[in-house]
């Protein structure tokens, strides 16, 4: 067992949809407090854990970003005694049927995502996955009891508990992102015995899922010099071996895009490259599809660079990923931030270091 | 109360377009409110109160802007092909007639359908003004028209085009007239640009820095039509959750709902799957404000009959004092 898997485990047996992130905020607080020299909330809920330079006077930053919240699902309607429910994040509604469920409202009621029996079906339907549109929760309770608990817009998360498979592989419901958040503890543990040059923000932020808030407010906030977004990519799998996804268990992506600042994309591959860590290059035409999109644009802008976990079945509540690949990241980051002088900025920026 | 929704909706102001509208709404608040102005971006900035020891800055954002359509082309035999500003659903566009800003009136309707079932795509419409060819065209590329929609009466309802958003002016003047004593510093921004993206919002929030914020809008109230989004005329406000793009605070969620139970006006809870307002603007600003958002519950949205409820009004004026009027806690 590695050092990270209890603190992974407690990550995926939370919840903290996007715009709830209330219970995994508190168990990222508690595990980082000890690792950090001071850490607070913003406004709109996102974690700021400050790892101070031991230069004095004035020294750069540098703030890394891995969101915490989730997707899910919200209630959007109370019928006869049924939840109907509506997407919290790009939850694919395909696997939805059968998933056991927990509603959180006045109290956490346990439910399960149901559906119309195939026999019953439209037939124009019956060969198609089914929407949002005619899925909805089952919890057992009546109308009149279910309005005692429950009110539109209360969230229901997944209740499928982490699995640990052969190896290093694991299964959960929010390896989006909390494999990330697991990246950066792995990051913020290495660091704990290096004095360091530059300010180092871990930030958990709130919303990234759909409307990238956390980051967006966070960096305006914290106005760093350099952002990194920590997030969860596409792996490869049956049906998904294109120039799209990338292997699991065999290492971290490298952003290479307009999303990223060039200069960052080649520090990385050479700071990989000198620890012998496999990568793999992840091109990102337009967007990265991760907190940078927001972070790039804040204020008079800010150089920012994406490193990604490979991870299977996106947005289900079984996510795959490799702790072998959370720890790699975690290292990466603990290796390219104890390779950062006063002058860094310079060095980087002006393209003398690579 | 009618009659400034009526004078409201029927004035013209798609976004980026907007002076008409904030002309008539400056006029109408003259009376009421000394300190207001208009920024880069048009928005018209109302400020009343004074922040004392138990107050906030609040902002609240009403956006003054409609819907409509821009002309991009116009073809040798006279007919005006157009682009959309905002959300504009062809489903409504046959046998609509819109109204340009320099006056020009046409009728929309599209090339003879391969399939008459289907509602033909954006670019098969067209608008009709009367001109037998291109030179004799009374617009051009860039001319801007809205819809129209003539305000009617049906006694409890109220129907007409562009209630979303004149609707929620009219009321935050209602508002801002029976307000008396105040411990919050209210900013009240008339906002530009919502329907293509709530960006007058944006820069007007940039600029306030205010301490708590929220939306003024309309909402589909589309529980009769077979949706699984639960909210209807005459069943009061409707508090904001969430929507597509923005998630409110749930201190801000909270507040409204006692706001509501205090007096003892009914509310209903608003998720909302299509569309957003401008707290989504409001809530990103600098480094993030508690933000939310009231709607008016309102059926057919972006047609050029729109309704809403005036009870839903009324209740809602009556919720907008009393949150704006008493210490705010979002505990």
């Amino acid at each position: 067992m590695t050092v990270i898997e209890p603190f992974l485990l407690s990550l995926l047996s939370a919840p903290g949809l996007s715009g709830s992130e209330g219970p995994v905020s508190k168990i990222i607080a508690e595990k980082w407090r000890p690792l950090v020299d001071e850490i607070s909330s913003s406004r709109l809920g996102s974690l700021h854990a400050l790892r101070r330079s031991a230069v004095e006077g004035k020294r750069p930053s540098l703030m890394i970003a891995a969101h915490m919240d989730a997707v899910g699902l919200v209630v959007t309607k109370i019928e006869n005694g049924f939840l109907l429910i509506t997407a919290v994040g790009g939850v694919d509604d395909r696997i939805l049927p059968g998933q056991a469920v927990i509603v959180h409202g006045k109290r956490e009621i346990p439910g399960i995502v149901q559906m119309i029996p195939d026999r019953l079906m439209p037939s124009n339907l019956t060969n198609e996955p089914l929407r949002f549109s005619r899925l909805f929760v089952d919890t057992g309770f009546d109308q009149k009891e279910l309005e005692k608990f429950v009110q539109i817009g209360d969230v229901i998360s997944f209740a499928q508990p982490p699995i640990l498979f052969k190896d290093d592989y694991i299964a959960g419901h929010s390896l989006d992102n909390r494999a990330s958040i697991a990246a950066l503890t792995v990051c913020l543990e290495e660091l704990k015995n290096y004095n360091l040059q530059w300010d180092v923000w871990a930030v958990a932020t709130v919303q990234e899922e759909g409307t990238l808030r956390g980051a967006a407010t966070s960096s305006y906030e914290i106005r760093p010099d350099i952002a990194i977004a920590l997030d969860v990519t596409f792996a490869k799998g049956p049906g998904s071996n294109n120039h799209m996804t990338f292997p699991m268990g065999k290492g971290i992506t490298i952003g290479i895009g307009s999303n990223v600042h060039p200069a960052l994309t080649g520090i990385f591959k050479k700071i990989a490259e000198e620890i012998d860590m496999p990568y793999a290059m992840e091109p990102m035409p337009r967007s990265s599809g991760t907190d940078s999109m927001a972070m790039q644009i804040t204020a008079d802008g800010i150089p920012n660079m994406v490193i990604g976990i490979p991870i299977r079945y996106m947005h289900t509540p079984v996510e795959m990923a490799s702790i072998n690949d959370i720890m790699r990241a975690g290292r990466l980051l603990a290796r390219f931030i104890t390779s950062l002088e006063t002058n860094a900025l310079e060095t980087i920026f002006s393209g003398k270091s690579s | 109360m009618k009659e400034l929704i009526r004078k409201f909706t029927q004035t013209a102001g798609p976004s980026g377009y907007e002076s008409a509208v904030r002309n008539v709404i400056r006029e109408e608040l003259k009376s009421y409110a000394s300190n207001i102005q208009v920024d880069t971006l048009g928005n018209l900035i109302v400020r009343v109160g004074e922040k004392n020891r138990n107050g906030l800055s609040i902002l609240v954002a009403a956006h003054m802007d409609e819907i409509g359509v821009i002309v991009s082309h116009v073809e040798k035999n006279g007919l005006v092909r157009f682009s959309n500003i905002g959300t504009v659903f062809p489903r409504f566009l046959p046998g609509s007639r819109v109204v340009f800003l320099n006056g020009t009136r046409g009728v929309v309707n599209n090339e003879k359908p391969e399939d008459i079932t289907k509602i033909p795509k954006f670019e098969k419409f067209f608008i009709d003004v009367g001109a037998a060819s291109d030179k004799d065209c009374p617009v051009k590329i860039g001319d801007l028209a809205v819809f129209e929609g003539e305000f009617a009466d049906y006694g409890l309802n109220i129907v007409s085009k562009a209630l979303d958003n004149r609707a929620a002016c009219a009321l935050l003047i209602e508002t801002i007239k029976q307000i008396k004593t105040t411990p919050h510093e209210l900013i009240f921004v008339f906002s530009t640009q919502e329907e293509v993206g709530s960006r007058g919002a944006l820069t007007a929030a940039f600029g306030i820095e205010a301490d708590l914020g929220f939306a003024l809008d309309v909402t589909p109230a589309s529980h009769i039509l077979g949706t699984k989004m639960q909210c209807d005329l005459g069943k009061g406000p409707a508090i904001k959750v969430r929507d597509v793009n923005f998630i409110s605070d749930p201190g801000v969620v909270n507040w409204m709902i006692d706001g509501a139970k205090k007096i003892r006006v009914p509310y209903q809870l608003e998720i909302l799957d299509v569309g957003s307002t401008d707290a989504r603007s409001i809530q990103m600003t600098r480094s993030g404000i508690a933000s939310g958002a009231l709607s008016i519950p309102c059926r057919y949205v972006h047609s050029p009959s729109e309704m809403i409820n005036m009870n839903d009004y009324q209740n809602m004026i009556a919720l907008m004092v009393r949150l704006l009027t008493n210490p705010v806690s979002l505990g």
